[in-house]
C-alpha cells in the first residue's frame, strides 16, 4: 500500500515538472525559427557584406552585430507590431509602416515638407522633376531619375511605376484601388524613365497620390511582386529597399527592427544630400510614455516620437541633452493638422450659425491650453493649421481682417477676434514653468499662435436668446423647443491623453455657461464608425489636415463638397463627417479643382475660404497637434528644429529620411 | 451544448458594438496621412466588406463561420487582414501560457502547503504573519496591487524592467541569456500573480484544513504517536486537497483568456493584450476565435479532472 | 442590532479594523455633502501643489483638491458597490431559491445557465458591453450592467442551501400544510439565506469597485465622474508618475485598499458571525 503511495505522488512531481517544463518550452519555441529575416536571397549585396568591427564597435551593441555608437534608436509610435512578418506597404491599415519601412525603405516620387523641407518644400524624389499636366488636365507625365537601383541590384525604371498603379487598379483591396480605378484610364511609357498618364477626367491634384506627406503611394519593385499569385496576401518578407537602408534584423513579434545602411547608399535618391549618417537605425516599441523617459534619461532612446507635456518637462529639466523642436517652451513640434470640436450641422440646433459661435464664444481657450498642454499648445481661430509655413501664407495676410471681423449680436456689430489670448497662455503658464516661457512677444506670437476668439458668455448668451433659446429655473439652457440641452463632446481616451483633456474642458466652460455637456471618451474604433454615421453631436478630432509646407487646401477641401455630402445614418464619403453644405464653398473647391498645383491663385482661393469658414464657423478650430518629439543629443547632433527646419522630426512621417544625411555623431 | 451556446453569444454581440472593423479601416486609412479621394473611399469600404466576408446577411455570417470551424479554420483576423486567426494566437500563446502555467501552479503548491501549515501550526508567529498578509492583500483589486508593486519595483526602486516580455534588440532563439532576461522580465507580473493567488489559496486550504484537524481520525493518529508531518501531509491536507484540485483545475481551464489587466499593466504580449486588440477592433473572427480556444480549454480541464480524481481521492477509485 | 456590533468590537480584531477603516471611508464619502469645491470644476486651486495642511491629499494636476474629489470619488463607488450588490441579489435569490426549490428540469436549466455565466470571461465581454452603452453609461447603467454579471456564485451558494433546507422537517410540515411553493420559498426559506445573502453582499461590492477601477482606468466607464477608479485614470492621463506628482495616484490607491481590507474584514468577521452551520446548529434543525 505505501509503495502504491510513493508512485502516485513521484506521478505527480513529475506531471508538475512536466508541465512547467513544457510551459516555459512553448515560450519561445514557435517564434524561434523565424527570427532570422533580413539577410535572405533577395537581400543583395548590401547585407550580405559582413561588417567589419571597428574600435567603436567594441562598446555596447543594441543588437546581435550592432554597436550602439552607430545606431539611431528611434520610436515606432504604432507600438508592437502584429504580425511582426508583414511588409505588404500596399494594403490598407498595414502596421508595419512606420518601423522603418516608409522612412527608410521605400521611396516615391515627390516629397512635400510640412516644415521648410531640405531643398525648398518640394522634393522630387523618385521623380526628376515636377508632374507636367496638359492643358485640361486630363493628362500627366512623370519623368524618373536614373541610376536608382533596389537594394538587390535591379534598376528602378517606369516598368515599376507603371506596375504599381496597374496592379493596384486591378487587385480589389489594395490601398490605391479605388483611386486609380476613379482616375486612370491608360499608362505609357515613350521611354524606359517617362511614364504618361492618361486620366478619366480633369484632375490637377492626381499627383498628390505619389506626393508623400506622411505617406504616399509608394513604389513596388515589379520584379518581386509579379512572381506573386496574390498581391493583396503577399508579405514582402524580407522587403526589398529602394531607398537607402534595408532591413537588417527584426523581432518575430514586434517589438524592434534594425535598418542598415546600405554599402550602395549612392544609388538611392538619398545619396543627393550626402551619406546618411547613422550606420544603422532602430526602431523600438518602447512602450508607455514613463517608460520613453526613463530610457531616455538612460541614453537608450534617441528619438521619442510623442510624449505627455509632463514627460517633456521632467526631460526637460533632468536630462540636459534631451531637445524639442522649439529650445524651450513650447517645445513640441506643431503637425499640419488642426484639431476642431466638429458639430452635427445635420442635427438641431447646430444648423443655427448663431448657436456654432455662441459654443465659441463660451470656450477659454486659455483655460483649453492650460488644462491639455499646459500652455504648450498652438492656438488657431481659423479653418488652417497655425503651423509650418502656413502663419506665412495665412495668418499674417488675414490678421487685419480677422481684427475687423464682425458678427452680429444683439443687432450690434460684434467683433469676436481676440489678439491677446496667446499673451494670456504664455502668462499662465510661466506660473509653473517660470522662465522656460519666452517673453518676447514675437517667439510667443511663432510658438502659441496669433489669436483667438474672445471668452465672452455675454455675447453667447444673447446669441442664444436671439434664436429663442432659454434659461430654466437651474441657469440651465433649454432649446428653443423647450426640450433641455445636452451635448456629450466625444473624444479621444487612453492614447492621446492631450485631445480627451481639451475635451475635458471644452465640455467644464460649456457646462459653466449653462449646457449639460461632459467629455465622452472613445476608443478609435468607436470614433471612426459613430462620426461616419452622424451619430454625435460634438466630436473633437480631426478634418483638417494640410501639406503644413504647401499652401493647398485641397488636400481636405476635397471631400467637403456637397457631391460627397451624405444624409444622417448613411455612411459619410471621407472628412465631412460634421455634414457642411454651402453653395459659396462648392464653388471655392470648383475654382481650385482647376486651377494649378502651384498657381498662386489657389493661395487666394484659400484666402477665400477661411473668410467664409470664419463668417459660418462650421467647425471650432482649436489648435494644432503639437508632437512632443525629443531627441537626445548624446550618441547624435544636427537633427531638425525650429531654427533649422528642414525636415519633419515626428518620426513616424515618411519625410524623416531627410534626417538622415544631416545628422552626424556627436562631436566629442 | 454550453459550447454552442458561447460561440453563438460570442458571435451576437460583437455585431452590436458600435465598432465597425471596416470603419476602423477605412479611417485608419484616413488618419494615415496620405492624400485621400473621397471616390477612394467609397471604393475601398465595398472591397472591404467583400473581403472580410461581411457581405450577406448575419445569418450566412454565421452558416459560413460554422461551416469554416468544422474545418478547422478561424479565418483571417479582420483587424490585422490577412493574417489567420490561429497564426496570432499561436504568437500570443506562449507567452501567456508560460507564465500563467508557472505562476499558477507555484502559488497553488506554495499556498496549500502553507495553508496546512498554519492550521496544524496554530501557534507559529510566522504563519500568523502570512495569515495576515494574505488577509491584507486579498481583497485588494489587482489592477491596483499590480500598479503599486510596478510603480514600487520598477520606477521608485528600479530592480525590474518596466515593461514588455523582453528588451528592445534581444533576439528570440534559444540561449541561455535569452532564457534569463525573459525570466528577469516575467519575474515583476509572476510575483504580482503569485501574490494575489497563493493568498487564496493559502485561506482556502487553512479552513479546510481546521475543519479536518478536530476530525477523529487525526485525533487518533496523534494519539498513535504518529510524527506531526506524517500526519500533516497525509491526513490532514491529503483529505483537504479535492476541492482545491478542482479549483486549480478550473483556473488552469480559464487560462487561455490570459491575464488582461496583467498583461496591460506590465505590457505582457499575451492572450490578453491580443483579447484586448480584438473587442477593441471588434475584429469579429479574432473575437471568435479566442472565445473558441478559451471554451476548449475549460471543457478540457473538466474532463482531465474527471480522468485524474481517482488519484486523489480513493473513495472514487474504489468505485 | 446594537449589541451584535458591541460584542463583535469587543471580541473580534478583524472586526474593530473594519470597523474603524468603513466608519473613516463613511466619514469622508458623508463630507462630500460639504465639499467647498465642485468635483467637474478644475483648476479652482494651485495645481500640482503636495499634501499640506491646507489641501490634505495635495492638489492635482486638474487644479482639483484631491481629498475633496476623493470624497465625490469614494461615495459614488460605494454608490457602485451597492447598486450592483442589490441588483445582482435579487437576482441570485430568484435564481437560488428555485432552483433549489423546484429542482429537476428548472434546477437543472437555471444551473446550466448559471454555470454559463460562471465560466464566460467577464472583463472582455464587459468591455464590449460598454462600448455599446458608452453614450449613456451612468453609474447607475453601470450598476446594473455589473449586477447582471455579478450573480452567479452567490446564486449557486443560495441554492445549496435551500437544498439543505429542503430536507428538514419544517419544510416537509409545510408542504404537508398546503402551502404553495413560492410562499414556502419566501416565508420559509428565505429568513435562514436572508445572512448568507448579506455577507455575499460586503463581498460583491467588492467584486463590483474593483472591476469599476478595472473599466475606468482603461477609459471605459464614464470618465467624468468621479470615482476612486477615474482618479487613477486621470492621474494616468496626466503622467502623474513621471510628473512627480505622486500624491495624485497614492490618494485613490490607498483609500482603495483602505476601503476594500475595510469590506473584506466585515465580511469575513460577518460571515464566521452567521455562519449557516453554527447557526443551523443553533436552531437545532
Amino acid at each position: 500500500m505505501s509503495e502504491f503511495r510513493i508512485t502516485r505522488r513521484e506521478f505527480l512531481i513529475q506531471l508538475g515538472l512536466l508541465t512547467a517544463g513544457s510551459a516555459l518550452a512553448s515560450c519561445a519555441g514557435p517564434a524561434a525559427p523565424t527570427a532570422v529575416p533580413a539577410t535572405g536571397p533577395t537581400a543583395g549585396p548590401a547585407a550580405t557584406a559582413v561588417p567589419k568591427p571597428t574600435a567603436a564597435a567594441v562598446g555596447k551593441e543594441v543588437a546581435p552585430g550592432v554597436p550602439r555608437s552607430e545606431t539611431l534608436i528611434l520610436e515606432n509610435p504604432t507600438g508592437r507590431v502584429v504580425p511582426a512578418d508583414d511588409f505588404n506597404r500596399w494594403r490598407p491599415g498595414i502596421q508595419s509602416a512606420s518601423t522603418g519601412l516608409q522612412q527608410l525603405g521605400l521611396d516615391a516620387l515627390w516629397y512635400i515638407d510640412p516644415d521648410a523641407g531640405i531643398s525648398g518644400v518640394w522634393d522630387n524624389s523618385l521623380a526628376e522633376e515636377k508632374p507636367i499636366y496638359n492643358k485640361d488636365f486630363t493628362q500627366m507625365t512623370v519623368k524618373l531619375r536614373k541610376g536608382i537601383y533596389w537594394s538587390d541590384g535591379v534598376e528602378f525604371t517606369a516598368d515599376d511605376l507603371i506596375y504599381t498603379v496597374d496592379i493596384q487598379k486591378k487587385t480589389a483591396g489594395l490601398a490605391y484601388t479605388g483611386q486609380f480605378q476613379s482616375y486612370v484610364a491608360s499608362m505609357e511609357k515613350p521611354d524606359n524613365y517617362t511614364v504618361v498618364f492618361k486620366l478619366t477626367k480633369p484632375n490637377s491634384r492626381f499627383h498628390g497620390l505619389f506626393t508623400v506627406r506622411w505617406s504616399a503611394c509608394w513604389i513596388m519593385p515589379k520584379h518581386v511582386f509579379e512572381k506573386q499569385a496574390d498581391p493583396v496576401a503577399f508579405k514582402f518578407n524580407p522587403p526589398l529597399s529602394l531607398s537607402a537602408y534595408v532591413l537588417k534584423d527584426f523581432d518575430p513579434n514586434g517589438n524592434w527592427y534594425v535598418w542598415q545602411r546600405r554599402e550602395d547608399w549612392q544609388r538611392t535618391t538619398l545619396a543627393r544630400f550626402g551619406m546618411p549618417g547613422p550606420k544603422y537605425a532602430m526602431y523600438i516599441a518602447p512602450g508607455p510614455s514613463d517608460k520613453k523617459v526613463i530610457a531616455q534619461t538612460a541614453k537608450d532612446l534617441d528619438v521619442i516620437h510623442d510624449i505627455a507635456p509632463e514627460g517633456m518637462i521632467t526631460l526637460a529639466k533632468t536630462n540636459p541633452t534631451s531637445k524639442g523642436w522649439f529650445k524651450s517652451f513650447p517645445w513640441a513640434h506643431p503637425d499640419p493638422t488642426l484639431p476642431a470640436v466638429m458639430l452635427n450641422l445635420a442635427k438641431s440646433p447646430y444648423e443655427m450659425k448663431e448657436v456654432r459661435w455662441a459654443l465659441t464664444l463660451a470656450i477659454d481657450i486659455v483655460r483649453v491650453a492650460m488644462a491639455s498642454y499646459r500652455g504648450a499648445a498652438t492656438i488657431s481661430g481659423i479653418h488652417v493649421p497655425p503651423t509650418g509655413l502656413y502663419p506665412k501664407y495665412y495668418f499674417d495676410p488675414l490678421e487685419q481682417w480677422l481684427k475687423d471681423f464682425t458678427i452680429d449680436v444683439g443687432g450690434q456689430p460684434y467683433k469676436p477676434w481676440d489678439s491677446e489670448a496667446p499673451k494670456r497662455i504664455a502668462d499662465e503658464a510661466r506660473k509653473a514653468l517660470g522662465n522656460l516661457v519666452p517673453t518676447d512677444a514675437a517667439e510667443i506670437r511663432k510658438s502659441i499662435g496669433m489669436g483667438w476668439w474672445k471668452y465672452d458668455v455675454k455675447a453667447a448668451e444673447q446669441l442664444l436668446l436671439s434664436k429663442g433659446f432659454k434659461r430654466d429655473s437651474n441657469k440651465m439652457w433649454l432649446k428653443p423647443n423647450g426640450e433641455a440641452w445636452k451635448i456629450p463632446l466625444m473624444c479621444e481616451g487612453e492614447t492621446r491623453p492631450i485631445m480627451n483633456r481639451a475635451a475635458a474642458m471644452i465640455a467644464e466652460n460649456w457646462k459653466e455657461f449653462g449646457i449639460d455637456s461632459f467629455a465622452d471618451v472613445r476608443d478609435s474604433a468607436t470614433r471612426a464608425n459613430l462620426p461616419s454615421l452622424g451619430e454625435f453631436d460634438a466630436h473633437l478630432s480631426w478634418t483638417i489636415e494640410t501639406w503644413g509646407g504647401h499652401p493647398d487646401l485641397f488636400y481636405f477641401l476635397e471631400s467637403w463638397h456637397s457631391t460627397y455630402l451624405r444624409p444622417l445614418g448613411e455612411r459619410s464619403v471621407a472628412r465631412n463627417w460634421f455634414r457642411w453644405k454651402n453653395a459659396e464653398l462648392d464653388k471655392i473647391i470648383d475654382q481650385i479643382q482647376n486651377l494649378d498645383f502651384d498657381d498662386p491663385k489657389g493661395l487666394e482661393l484659400g484666402k477665400e475660404f477661411v473668410k467664409l469658414a470664419t463668417r459660418e464657423q462650421p467647425t471650432i478650430p482649436i489648435m494644432s497637434y503639437n508632437v512632443f518629439s525629443v531627441v537626445d543629443e548624446t550618441y547624435w547632433e544636427g537633427f531638425p528644429t525650429a531654427e533649422n527646419p528642414y525636415t519633419n522630426p515626428v518620426a513616424n512621417w515618411a519625410n524623416t529620411k531627410y534626417m538622415f544625411p544631416k545628422i552626424k555623431p556627436k562631436a566629442k | 451544448m454550453v459550447v454552442f451556446l458561447g460561440v453563438t453569444l460570442t458571435f451576437i454581440i460583437p455585431r452590436f458594438s458600435p465598432n465597425d472593423p471596416v470603419e476602423t479601416r477605412v479611417s485608419q486609412m484616413m488618419m494615415s496621412g496620405g492624400q485621400v479621394n473621397p471616390e477612394a473611399v467609397i471604393h475601398l469600404r465595398e472591397a472591404l466588406n467583400e473581403m472580410y466576408g461581411l457581405k450577406g446577411s448575419s445569418l450566412e455570417q454565421y452558416l459560413a463561420f460554422w461551416g469554416r470551424l468544422f474545418r478547422g479554420d478561424l479565418g483571417p483576423s479582420l483587424s490585422t487582414f490577412p493574417t489567420p486567426v490561429t497564426e496570432l494566437i499561436a504568437r500570443a500563446m506562449p507567452w501567456t501560457l508560460g507564465l500563467l502555467l508557472t505562476s499558477i501552479i507555484v502559488s497553488w503548491v506554495v499556498g496549500n502547503l502553507l495553508g496546512g501549515i498554519a492550521s496544524y501550526y496554530t501557534e507559529s508567529r510566522v504563519m500568523h504573519v502570512i495569515d495576515v498578509l494574505s488577509q491584507a492583500v486579498r481583497p485588494i483589486p489587482y489592477y491596483i496591487m499590480a500598479l503599486v508593486l510596478l510603480v514600487v519595483f520598477a520606477y521608485f526602486i528600479p530592480i525590474f524592467p518596466f515593461s514588455g516580455a523582453y528588451p528592445a534588440g534581444t533576439r528570440v532563439e534559444w540561449s541561455l541569456n535569452f532564457v534569463l532576461t525573459v525570466i528577469k522580465h516575467s519575474m515583476l507580473p509572476a510575483i504580482s500573480l503569485v501574490i494575489v493567488g497563493m493568498g487564496g489559496w493559502f485561506l482556502g486550504m487553512k479552513s479546510l484544513t481546521s475543519n479536518i484537524i478536530s476530525e477523529d481520525y487525526v485525533v487518533y493518529a496523534e494519539t498513535a504517536g504518529l510524527r506531526p508531518r506524517r500526519i500533516l501531509f497525509s491526513y490532514v491536507i491529503r483529505n483537504a486537497l479535492l476541492p482545491q484540485v478542482t479549483g486549480l483545475a478550473l483556473q488552469l481551464g480559464m487560462i487561455f483568456n490570459g491575464a488582461l489587466i496583467m498583461e496591460v499593466v506590465f505590457g505582457y504580449p499575451g492572450m490578453g493584450m491580443l483579447t484586448l486588440q480584438a473587442v477593441m477592433a471588434n475584429d469579429y473572427s479574432l473575437i471568435m476565435g479566442i472565445a473558441i480556444f478559451s471554451i476548449i480549454g475549460v471543457a478540457t480541464s473538466v474532463l482531465i479532472l474527471d480522468l485524474l480524481y481517482p488519484l486523489f481521492d480513493p473513495r472514487v477509485r474504489h468505485q | 442590532m446594537l449589541r451584535v456590533i458591541r460584542d463583535l468590537l469587543k471580541h473580534d480584531g478583524r472586526f474593530r479594523v473594519a470597523f474603524i477603516f468603513l466608519v473613516a471611508i463613511l466619514i469622508m464619502s458623508a463630507l462630500s455633502v460639504v465639499s467647498p469645491h465642485d468635483p467637474g470644476r478644475t483648476f479652482r486651486v494651485p495645481a500640482d501643489m503636495p499634501p499640506s495642511l491646507e489641501h490634505w491629499f495635495g492638489t492635482s494636476s486638474r487644479g482639483q483638491d484631491i481629498f475633496w474629489w476623493m470624497a465625490f470619488a469614494v461615495r459614488n463607488s460605494l454608490f457602485l458597490g451597492l447598486m450592483t450588490a442589490i441588483v445582482s441579489r435579487i437576482i441570485a435569490i430568484f435564481v437560488g431559491l428555485t432552483a433549489g426549490y423546484r429542482g429537476g428540469f428548472i434546477d437543472r436549466a437555471l444551473m446550466s445557465v448559471n454555470d454559463s455565466f460562471v465560466v464566460m470571461p467577464v472583463l472582455p465581454v464587459l468591455i464590449l458591453l460598454s462600448f455599446l452603452l458608452k453614450g449613456s453609461m451612468s453609474l447607475v447603467t453601470l450598476a446594473v450592467i455589473l449586477g447582471l454579471f455579478g450573480w452567479p456564485w452567490d446564486a449557486r451558494l443560495i441554492r445549496s442551501q435551500v437544498l439543505s433546507l429542503k430536507e428538514r422537517a419544517f419544510t416537509q410540515t409545510a408542504v404537508y400544510s398546503g402551502t404553495g411553493a413560492f410562499r414556502i420559498s419566501l416565508n420559509e426559506h428565505l429568513p435562514f439565506v436572508l445572512p448568507v445573502v448579506f455577507a455575499t453582499t460586503i463581498n460583491n461590492m467588492l467584486w463590483s469597485i474593483g472591476l469599476e477601477v478595472t473599466l475606468s482606468v482603461l477609459g471605459l466607464s464614464n470618465v467624468t465622474l468621479p470615482t476612486i477608479g477615474t482618479a487613477i485614470f486621470w492621474a494616468n492621463q496626466h503622467q502623474a508618475l513621471v510628473a512627480g506628482v505622486w500624491w495624485w495616484l497614492a490618494a485613490p490607491v490607498v483609500i482603495a485598499i483602505i476601503l476594500f481590507l475595510g469590506l473584506y474584514l466585515l465580511f469575513s468577521s460577518v460571515n464566521e458571525y452567521i455562519d449557516p452551520r453554527t447557526r443551523l446548529r443553533r436552531i437545532g434543525g
